[in-house]
C-alpha cells in the first residue's frame, strides 16, 4: 500500500457532499456533518516513519486475485456456501493446516434477531467450512469492551462458535500490543490485538450491514475497530480518519458482509426489529472496500455517501467501484 | 441476570459504540442499565436503559430522534411508544429504553409492567411537555409521531442546533417544516442567514425570486429538492426538501402563519 498526501478537494465534491447530506431523508442530522468533511483535507501522517512495531497485517491469498460474490436469499448458511462456490469454493482461500481467525461482530449483548452481531448461524457455517477445508484450528475472537463474556453468548456468538468446532477467544488486557501504522495519524502507538493472531496464517472478517449514527455506516471496514484496544473511544472523533485507518491495517483473507436484514435506523445497536429490513443478500469479497460499497446500497446509500470508503478508494486501498470485480451474482435457487 | 452498569460521559461508547455521540450531544449525563429475567417467557430477558439527559427536553430530544418506524404510542410517561420487542418512554430528565430479547407477548407484558413502576417510583422535578413547540407546527397532513428534537448537526448544517421539525404528507407531496426559537431575534435572523449561506454556498444551491412571504424568507433550489429558511421574532424556521418551488412557497406561507407575530 503507498497512500499518498491528498490535494485540496474541489469544491464541486465539496458541495456534492453536503447536498447529499440533505437527501439523506430521515436523517435529518446528516451524519458526521461538515466534521466530516473537514477530514478529509487533513494529510495522513508522517510516512516513513513507524513508532514501535509495524502493524500491518496482509492475510490475502495473491494467487486467490480480486473476487467478490453477492448471494440473494434468507438463508444464511445456504447463500455463504453459494457465495463461496461463485468464488472457486472455499479452498481456494483456506488450505490444509491453515490456522484461521474469525474477527466477528460481537460489540453489543444484544439477540441475534436484533442484527447489531454477527449472525451465529453464519458464523457456525463458516467455521464448518474452514474446517472441511481442512483448517487447522478455527479462532473467534472480538474486543468488546463492555462485558465481553456477556456480548459473546447473549449474541449466540459464543455457543455457535463451540458447537462448530472453533475456539472463542476473549481478549484480556494483556491481549493486546502496542505498535504503529505505517503513514496512519491515528493508530501510533497504539494497542492492537495481538495474542490470538500468533500463527494465524488467515484472517476472514464476517459483519453484518449495519447504519451508524457516526460514520454512516457500520460494514466489514468499520469491523476491524474491534482490533483496537485502549482508550479507542477517542477515535470516534475522527470516525472516518480510523476507518480508513483501519482498511490500511487490514488486509484479510475474506470478508463476509451480511446484509440478510439490515440495520437501517438507530445504528450501530438498533434495539428494535422495526430498525431492521429484509435486505436479503450476502456478499463475500477479497476486497473490503468493494464490499462495503456494494453493502452501502443496501442501505440506500452509495459509497459517495460514507467519506471513509471515498477516501479508502482514494488511497488504492480497493474499488469504490465493486462493478470493477466483475461480482458473481448468485440468486437464491428456485423453490 | 446481570449487575446495574453505570456509564459516563467518557465511558458511554463503551457500551453504546458509536450512538453514543447522539447522546453526548443532546447533554448526557449517565446511564444506569441492567439486564433482568422475564419470568413469564421462558428463556426471554430484557435490558433496561435509564439515560439521565440532565433536562426534560433533551430527554425528548433522543426519545423523539430515534423514534422507531411501527412506533405504537404506549400512554405511560411523559412521551412512550412501543415498536415490536421494544418500549421507549420520557419521564421527565430520564430517558428510558426496554429492550426485549423477543418480540412475544410475555415480554411485551413484562416490559410495559417495569416501565409503569419505574415511573410510579421515580419522581422528577420537571415533566418533558413540548406542547409549546408543537403548537408551532399545523395539523393538517402532519405525520404522526414526527415531531422531533434535533440536537445538532441539522441537515448537515453543524451550527444548526435543537431544532424541532416536523414531517408532513399531503397527497403526494412530503416535506420536514422546522422551528427553533432562539434568545433574541438578532439570534435568529443571525441564525437564518448563516443557514441560508450554508445552502447556497457549501451545498452549491441559487437563489430563486424572494417569495411573497413571509418577509425575508429565502427560497434555495438545489437541483431536485427546494430549501425554505426565515426568521421571525426569536424564531428561526423553515422548509427541508420541498420537491418543488410552489411547494416550498405554499409550506412557508402555512409556517409563517404558524410562528408567534406572524400573520394569522
Amino acid at each position: 500500500m503507498n497512500p499518498s498526501a491528498p490535494g485540496p478537494e474541489p469544491v464541486a465534491t465539496r458541495r456534492e457532499f453536503f447536498r447529499r447530506g440533505l437527501r439523506a431523508g430521515a436523517a435529518i442530522a446528516a451524519t458526521g456533518g461538515l466534521g466530516a468533511w473537514l477530514l478529509d483535507r487533513h494529510p495522513p501522517g508522517d510516512f516513513g516513519r513507524t513508532q514501535g512495531r509495524d502493524l500491518r497485517m496482509d492475510f490475502g491469498v495473491r494467487s486467490a486475485g480480486p473476487g467478490m460474490a453477492i448471494a440473494t436469499g434468507r438463508d444464511r448458511p445456504g447463500m455463504l456456501r453459494r457465495a463461496l462456490a461463485a468464488l472457486g469454493g472455499i479452498e481456494r482461500f483456506i488450505a490444509r493446516g491453515d490456522r484461521v481467525m474469525l474477527k466477528v461482530n460481537a460489540a453489543f449483548a444484544t439477540p441475534a434477531l436484533l442484527g447489531a452481531t454477527t449472525h451465529p448461524e453464519l458464523l457456525a457455517e463458516l467455521v464448518r467450512l474452514c474446517r472441511a477445508a481442512g483448517a487447522a484450528s478455527v479462532v473467534v475472537t472480538d474486543n468488546p469492551i463492555n462485558t465481553p463474556e456477556s456480548c459473546f453468548e447473549l449474541s449466540g456468538i459464543g455457543g455457535a462458535a463451540r458447537s462448530a468446532g472453533a475456539d472463542l477467544f476473549i481478549p484480556r488486557p494483556g491481549s493486546f500490543r502496542a505498535g504503529t501504522l505505517p503513514g496512519g495519524r491515528l493508530i501510533r502507538d497504539w494497542p492492537v490485538l495481538d495474542e490470538p493472531f500468533a500463527g494465524v496464517t488467515k484472517l476472514i472478517g464476517v459483519a453484518p450491514v449495519k447504519g451508524h449514527h457516526r460514520a454512516g455506516a457500520s460494514m466489514t471496514i468499520k469491523n476491524w475497530y474491534g482490533l483496537l484496544g485502549g482508550r479507542r473511544n477517542q477515535f470516534h472523533q475522527d470516525i472516518d480518519g480510523i476507518i480508513v485507518e483501519l482498511a490500511m491495517l487490514v488486509k484479510p483473507t475474506l470478508v463476509v458482509l451480511d446484509g440478510t436484514d439490515s440495520m437501517m435506523t438507530n445504528g450501530p445497536t438498533g434495539g428494535s426489529l422495526a430498525d431492521l429490513k429484509e435486505t436479503n443478500t450476502l456478499i463475500v469479497g477479497t476486497d473490503p472496500v468493494a464490499t462495503d460499497a456494494f453493502g452501502a446500497t443496501l442501505l440506500g446509500k452509495t459509497f459517495r455517501d460514507l467519506p471513509y470508503l471515498v477516501r479508502a478508494g482514494e488511497l488504492g486501498l480497493g474499488a469504490t467501484d465493486f462493478e470493477s470485480l466483475k461480482p458473481a451474482r448468485v440468486p437464491a435457487p428456485a423453490t | 441476570m446481570g449487575e446495574v452498569e453505570a456509564f459516563a460521559p467518557g465511558t458511554l461508547s463503551d457500551k453504546i459504540d458509536g450512538k453514543a455521540d447522539l447522546y453526548l450531544s443532546a447533554g448526557f449525563v449517565s446511564l444506569r442499565d441492567q439486564r433482568v429475567s422475564v419470568s413469564a417467557g421462558a428463556g426471554s430477558w430484557m435490558e433496561m436503559f435509564v439515560y439521565d439527559m440532565g433536562l426534560p427536553a433533551n430527554a425528548f430530544s433522543v426519545f423523539s430522534s430515534q423514534r422507531r418506524p411501527r412506533a405504537a404510542d404506549a400512554a405511560i410517561a411523559d412521551y412512550s411508544y412501543e415498536a415490536d420487542n421494544e418500549l421507549c418512554l420520557v419521564h421527565g430528565r430520564y430517558y428510558v429504553e426496554l429492550v426485549c430479547s423477543d418480540s412475544s407477548d410475555a415480554a411485551s407484558r413484562a416490559a410495559e409492567a417495569v416501565a409503569r413502576a419505574y415511573v410510579g417510583a421515580t419522581a422528577v422535578a420537571e415533566h418533558a411537555d413540548i406542547g409549546a413547540e408543537e403548537a408551532l407546527f399545523p395539523s393538517e397532513g402532519l405525520v404522526a409521531g414526527s415531531v422531533a428534537l434535533v440536537p445538532s448537526d441539522v441537515f448537515g448544517f453543524d451550527r444548526l442546533k435543537n431544532v424541532f421539525v416536523a414531517r408532513y404528507r399531503v397527497g403526494g407531496d412530503e416535506v420536514t417544516l422546522f422551528a427553533a426559537k432562539r434568545g433574541t431575534p438578532g439570534e435568529a435572523a443571525k441564525e437564518a442567514a448563516e443557514l441560508r449561506g450554508f445552502f447556497v454556498v457549501d451545498c452549491g444551491g441559487a437563489e430563486t425570486p424572494a417569495p411573497p412571504g413571509p418577509p425575508g424568507a429565502a427560497i434555495i433550489d438545489l437541483g431536485g429538492s427546494f430549501e425554505a429558511v426565515f426568521a421571525m421574532g426569536p424564531y428561526v424556521a423553515g422548509v427541508h426538501q420541498a420537491a418543488d418551488r410552489d411547494s416550498a412557497q405554499r409550506w412557508l406561507a402555512v409556517l409563517g402563519r404558524r410562528i408567534p407575530g406572524g400573520n394569522p
